[in-house]
């Protein structure tokens, strides 16, 4: 099939933004900011060893963020065409007009950025062994995931989801204070969940893998994860209600992670949404614990030169040996805490401004081995998967509550399999009742590239009978 | 926005290689969201999206890709990279479109377009001091105010032809109350598939006062318990239950798949039969509603559990064929950019004939479960949890104090047999659902309900 030949010529990001700036009238503003992003996507889905779907997309698409009398207002438009892009710029006026002012509002300069220039190597983000991957070895690496998936234990009864998915993206800011710059990048991700049955019972299991380039995706690590953590449920039942110590497996601890970072972004913290509000300086976990926001770590998916306002990424130490340390900030928010942006700045798409958001987020691993948090329990849990973390858990109350299963622990071994239980905490109880770290770190992509090694945490509700 | 005859030459093309059925879905939209916190109008966006996705499916697989373009010559190299993925002679003719109808026929009567800012902004601030009023324990309101214009055509080798004028508004307001220590917080939308007469309907303040009120009642809140325990469920948002512990499961898709456990279970009792439950797309200016759906199939009433018997599943286009089955209109997707799938659209619990007071008047020791924060399930499972936002303790048939971060969780098939009162105040909410990576309006709705047995979790023994 066509190699490659989906992607359109020459979209030219570059000529796009100063195309649509020489369209802005600029006695209208007092300053503009064109975002321009391209993206080409290629998604796989396949079941019983067929391509279930295969799909293409090639889009580019600006947004408009335009500055008058300290007013912001916002468009984006994804038709590239002339009269639209004039359209999309008045539509960005007109918007600013029911706005409020604030004096804040205006254009980043080089004295508010924290970390004067990006330490990354943009080649890190672009690699240029993913366009070797022709759609069929990316069909023959799916199939292969599920092949591998199925042959792991005899009690997988199917695969109900395979989704492998990439994409080329390549994203520019310009702006009218004089800032140019772009960046390229590739990343792959794939997904399998795993269907086992036995004696009746059923039990699935999902696991994924994400890198740079579709080479760097271990199937053989991704399939045995889906198959264990399927077939370790089978059987499971719930247990009595009540307090045990429990062990939140990475992926777990990085779900719960990402509640308490919400409550870190300089942004909830000012409109009084956090409960980390004014806690600057205070011991938030009873443990050493350390909590770092990266972006630009080499091996990070969520890493880029520069945030989503043009502003450098760095290395933000949010938590250090359990006392906050600071906060994330992007201009705006910086302005208004007097303090200089830690490029936290995010945007999904051209389709939003930028708010504020996480890069590589993680909690610092120690040298603690899962089979040494083991041997610290006598009576306890070891959760593996959380369900209903949206609607179960609160940041702004701090409220969580949510299902769980894996499996007990008895003495310092893991006996039989859980499910249908919850666990419930609040999240400062949560961070006070960490009392060991584990080696494991794993990274999650969502909102960012949240990770987290496994964790021990004492004296939690656990519900069932 | 494009003629007929270059549609019939897309559809011909991407099938000229070989393929089953080839379709087109052409999509213009037009939107506007103003957000207000802090007291002001933090952020004013506009966008206009156009493009198109082009769909070939051979045997069980389908081909897909799309164009922020409506250009002919983009699109027949588009056609051209779809079809060389089918490598068989061309059998398929495509036939003379025809314009599709629907049941489905409302009227707007204030299009976004003819609104003027200054009167969005007039609602968020409305919204504003309707909160703050209400009580000076709420320390922050943030609202959006969405609107949508959207035009779709859809057309595909079968000669269907449709086209719909879509047009969405909606508000959702969140509050913060605080006292002393405890935090809590309160969330209530308004959203209808009309214009801004929506306000007609129903006041901003009105969901503001909603959204406040939660929040502030959840400040005296004591502790959930843990363990089983008789639930009523409240009407309107409580069919998120349903959504969730049910509905998922019987997507076709799912059961194709054998990842449902209601897999087989046609015609087969799978509730009390006290239960009747329903799709449809057909209820006027609901959220949820659609003339046509995402692969213009006209809007339909499906009804899917009859008084505790299985009736239907959902269906797309491509489950209902290799089910031979009628499709039901729920082949759904959220734009140009995404495959359509089996999905809900307006699902609900039919009205049964009790009281609702009598219905909690016979808990003796239970819970109260008035509003949702959402919900999740595993339909392979069935295992689903959702989060309560607004619950009460029942003491000897009567709700006493508020409760505090509690979930539930338990299976859909053993809650729908548990289902064991089922009142006469049938009420709908508006929501969001996510499903395979793609997000579309959803209505739940029910009445209130009473099931027997349900985990909560709580932290109370």
């Amino acid at each position: 099939m066509g190699e490659n030949k989906y992607k359109s010529e020459g979209t030219d990001l570059v000529k796009i933004c100063k195309d649509a700036a020489s369209k802005v009238d600029r006695g209208a503003v007092d300053e503009f900011e064109i975002y321009a992003a391209n993206s080409v996507q290629n998604e796989i889905e396949i079941y019983n060893g067929d391509v279930e779907s295969l799909s293409f997309s090639d889009s580019t698409g600006i947004g408009v963020r335009i500055f008058k009398n300290k007013s912001i207002g916002y468009a984006y438009t994804e038709i590239l065409e002339e009269n639209k892009i004039r359209d999309c710029i008045e539509k960005a006026i007109s918007n600013s007009l029911v706005t409020n002012k604030e004096e804040y509002n205006f254009l980043p300069t080089e004295g508010e950025y924290k970390y004067k220039s990006s330490k990354i190597d943009k080649n890190i983000l672009f690699r240029e062994d993913f366009l070797k991957f022709s759609v069929k070895s990316k069909i023959n690496i799916a199939k292969k995931l599920e092949i591998l998936t199925k042959e792991k234990d005899k009690r997988i009864a199917g695969v109900d989801s395979l989704i492998y998915n990439d994409s080329q993206s390549e994203v520019a800011i310009l702006n009218s204070s004089g800032f140019f710059d772009k960046y390229k990048a590739t990343t792959c991700f794939i997904y399998v969940n795993a269907i086992s049955k036995q004696n009746g019972d059923i039990s699935t299991g999902d696991y994924f893998g994400c890198a740079r380039s579709p080479e760097d995706l271990n199937l053989e690590e991704i399939s045995a994860n889906a198959v264990k953590r399927s077939v370790s449920i089978l059987g499971g039942k719930k247990v009595k209600s009540r307090k045990v110590d429990i062990i939140l497996d990475p992926l777990v601890s990085a779900q719960f992670l990402s509640v308490i970072a919400n409550g870190l972004a300089a942004d909830s913290v000012q409109k009084g949404k956090s409960l980390f509000k004014g806690r600057i300086g205070d011991k938030i976990f009873n443990i050493n614990i350390d909590i770092i926001d990266d972006g630009t770590m080499p091996d990070g998916l969520a890493s880029k030169p520069f945030d989503g306002e043009g502003v450098p990424r760095g290395k933000t130490v949010v938590i250090k040996g359990g006392v906050l340390n600071t906060f994330l900030y992007n201009i705006y928010t910086a302005r208004k805490d007097r303090t200089q942006s830690t490029g936290n700045a995010v945007r999904a798409s051209y389709e939003s401004s930028p708010g504020v958001g996480l890069s590589n987020f993680y909690i610092q691993p120690s040298d603690n081995t899962f089979e040494e948090l083991l041997g610290c329990i006598d009576k306890g849990f070891y959760v593996m998967d959380i369900i209903g973390l949206h609607s179960g858990a609160n940041p702004i109350s701090g409220e969580i509550s949510v299902g769980a299963k894996g499996l007990w622990i008895d003495k310092g071994s893991l006996q039989f399999p859980v499910k249908e239980v919850t666990i419930a905490t609040d999240i400062l109880s949560l961070c006070k009742s960490i009392e060991k770290v584990g080696s494991d770190l794993k990274f999650l992509p969502s909102g960012g590239y949240i990770g987290s090694p496994s964790l021990l945490v004492r004296d939690i509700m656990v519900g069932g009978n | 926005m494009i003629n007929k005859s270059i549609i019939k030459r897309i559809l011909s093309s991407l099938l000229k290689s070989g393929g089953d059925f080839s379709e087109i879905y052409i999509q213009k939209k037009i939107i506007n969201n103003i957000k207000l916190e802090d007291r002001k109008i933090e952020s004013s966006s506009s966008g206009h999206e156009l493009g198109c996705g082009l769909r070939l499916c051979s045997g069980d697989s389908t081909f897909y890709a799309y164009v922020d373009s409506l250009q002919e010559e983009k699109l027949l190299n588009a056609a051209g990279v779809l079809s060389s993925a089918v490598n068989k002679s061309c059998n398929r003719k495509v036939l003379d479109l025809t314009s599709s109808e629907s049941p489905y026929n409302i009227n707007i009567k204030k299009y976004p377009e003819e609104v003027l800012p200054e009167f969005k902004k007039s609602i968020l601030l409305e919204v504003d001091k309707a909160s703050r009023d209400y009580s000076s324990k709420i320390t922050q309101v943030t609202s959006y105010l969405s609107d949508l214009e959207e035009e779709v055509y859809i057309a595909n080798c079968n000669g269907i032809y449709s086209f719909e004028k879509v047009v969405k508004t909606i508000l959702t307001v969140s509050v913060v109350a605080k006292k002393g220590k405890e935090v809590r917080t309160g969330y209530k939308s308004l959203a209808k598939t009309c214009g801004y007469e929506v306000f007609d309907l129903k006041a901003p303040r009105e969901v503001a006062i909603e959204a406040s009120r939660i929040a502030v009642d959840m400040l005296d809140a004591v502790s959930a318990p843990v363990g089983p325990l008789p639930v009523v469920i409240g009407p309107a948002f409580g069919g998120v239950i349903f959504h969730e512990a049910c509905g998922h499961g019987l997507e076709a898709d799912a059961i194709l798949k054998d990842a449902s456990v209601f897999k087989e279970k046609l015609g087969k009792k799978i509730a009390n039969s006290i239960v009747t439950a329903i799709d449809d797309s057909t209820l006027p200016y609901h959220w949820g509603s659609y003339k046509f759906d995402g692969e213009g199939y006209p809007s339909t009433k499906t009804v899917l559990i009859e008084n505790g018997i299985l009736k239907s599943y959902i269906y797309d286009f491509k489950t209902a064929i290799k089910s031979k089955k009628t499709q039901t209109g729920n082949g759904r997707r959220q734009s140009y950019k995404h495959i359509p799938i089996p999905r809900m659209s307006n699902t609900y619990i039919s009205n049964g004939k009790e009281d609702p007071e009598s219905i909690i008047k016979s808990v003796s020791r239970g819970i109260y479960a008035k509003e949702f924060a959402g919900g999740q399930v595993d339909p392979a499972t069935g295992d689903f949890v959702f989060g309560i936002s607004e619950g009460y303790l029942i003491e000897n048939g009567i709700v006493s104090f508020p409760i505090k971060g509690a979930t539930l969780i338990g299976d859909g098939p053993t809650v729908l047999n548990k289902v064991e009162a089922v009142g006469n105040d049938l009420d709908f909410a508006p929501g969001f659902c996510g499903k395979g990576g793609q997000s579309i309006s959803n209505e739940v709705g029910q009445p209130t309900i009473m099931v027997s047995e349900i985990t909560v979790g709580g932290t109370k023994i």
